[in-house]
């Protein structure tokens, strides 16, 4: 299973994006500036983007979702319930995951964004996506939830994992890092090499690499480990 | 055309004409593909081809009620065009400059606000009329009459939200009534030959035709 961007070039106005490389299996981390082209790149590997030039080659997906940043835009059912169940996940099962148990008639517009936040990344991860597109999973999510997402989504056992984000703290352990500087998708490698190349290296990272310990990845155990190093 | 004032006034008399009379839409039409992109606007903007369909289902009732509605499509048809002319061509700041320039810093500032905010939350709306067309399609839903309800209520929902945030931000910031603001505007020379040409268009929409043709008289 790979996804493959040959080139892949997204315009809008005067604006554009282009993207080369290999996506394997495993969680991908896509990091840039707010307006860089997070969104747009996940639209053009979902498909859902109309390429100007180049193309992108799915090998061996056969389902994906895209966890557009926004969770109300994704909103079809007028109750809780019928929100979960137009994802194919059970009512029941969701509500008490996200703490909102016995609300199955509410309305998703009476939720908090951070509520229907966590209601949607939890709908989304109800399903085995092949490809799994996640744009900015972690805003508007506390920190305990932020955590929480990333143990699941380090949980998912096979598929292709994308997280486009601006989050510089709480990340999951991820395979591959990636960023868009200068309107190009940059691989920068795996970690913790890819801390070498990475422009939107977390300032964590980078005092403790000052210290002499650099982390083996970007979650939080990581960091933490890397701290104690320096403890001795 | 770079002069929003002329832009505008050119737009609402050719309106007029367009409403007014059937050669007078006629003439609005070819001012329309004289003096703008033309076709290449139908293709950009996705809604004029729903407003032109769903203005002719309404003439086809009226011409078999009351047997106007070929003249009613086509004068309709023509003003979408030139609607969707006047707003593709609008760039932020814009209506700031013409209520400024129109009635003054305070009253000219509050409708040039009024009209950049409201512009800009139609702008909003349709980026988001996208983005839940395909968040339902990544749901594997079909789109149709069936998703608009919730489709509306999320944009409403937004609107309104959108709204609450702007007018807690301007009372933060101390607004409370008028402003002050320097409107700058380019005309070019097409700008001046498209405005005359659009009060030449008005005048034929008023006359009537056969004033024209003696002959036909």
């Amino acid at each position: 299973m790979k996804i493959t961007l040959n080139d892949a070039c997204g315009i809008r106005d005067s604006w554009s994006l282009s993207a080369t490389g290999m996506f394997n299996e495993g969680i991908h981390l896509v990091s840039g500036d707010v307006g860089s082209g997070k969104s747009t790149l996940a639209l053009m590997i979902a498909g859902l983007f109309p390429l100007s030039r180049g193309c992108v080659v799915k090998e061996d997906v056969s389902s994906c979702m895209l966890s557009l940043q926004f969770p109300e835009l994704h909103v079809t059912g007028r109750t809780l319930a019928e929100e979960c169940t137009s994802w194919g996940a059970t009512a029941d099962d969701i509500l008490a995951a996200t703490g909102l148990t016995g609300r199955d008639e509410t309305s998703p517009f009476s939720l908090s964004r951070g509520e229907l936040k966590r209601l949607h990344v939890a709908c989304v991860l109800a399903k085995d996506y092949n490809l799994l597109l996640l744009d900015e999973p972690f805003s508007s999510l506390d920190c305990g939830e932020k955590a929480k997402l990333c143990t699941t989504l380090e949980r998912r056992s096979q598929g292709i994992t994308i997280i486009f984000t601006h989050e510089q703290n709480i990340l999951p352990r991820v395979f591959r890092i990636w960023e868009i500087v200068g309107s190009r998708l940059i691989d920068c490698g795996r970690p913790p090499d890819a801390f070498l190349h990475w422009h939107h290296l977390p300032s964590s990272i980078k005092k403790l690499t000052a210290l002499g310990s650099r982390p083996d990845n970007i979650s939080p155990q990581d960091l933490r480990e890397a701290a104690c190093r320096i403890q001795g | 055309m770079q002069d929003p004032r002329i832009r505008i006034a050119a737009a609402a008399i050719l309106s007029i004409s367009a409403f007014t009379s059937l050669h007078g839409a006629v003439f609005a039409f070819l001012w329309w593909l004289v003096f703008t992109p033309g076709l290449n606007l139908v293709k950009k903007n996705r809604l004029v081809l729903p407003l032109v369909l769903m203005t002719g289902f309404f003439g086809i009732v009226l011409e078999l009620f009351n047997g106007n509605g070929i003249s009613y499509f086509i004068r309709m048809t023509v003003i979408i065009l030139i609607g969707m002319w006047l707003y593709g061509e609008q760039r932020p700041g814009e209506f700031l400059d013409i209520g400024v320039w129109l009635f003054g810093d305070r009253a000219g500032f509050d409708l040039g606000l009024v009209s950049e905010m409201g512009m800009q939350s139609l702008t909003l709306i349709s980026a988001e009329f996208e983005r839940v067309r395909l968040a339902a399609k990544l749901k594997g839903m079909r789109w149709g009459i069936r998703n608009l309800i919730p489709a509306g209520l999320i944009l409403v929902h937004g609107a309104l939200a959108r709204a609450e945030d702007s007018a807690e931000l301007l009372a933060v910031r101390g607004y409370r009534g008028g402003g002050t603001w320097c409107p700058v505007f380019f005309t070019k020379s097409r700008d001046i030959a498209a405005g005359l040409s659009a009060v030449c268009v008005v005048f034929f929409a008023l006359i009537p035709v056969s004033e024209f043709f003696i002959l036909y008289r």
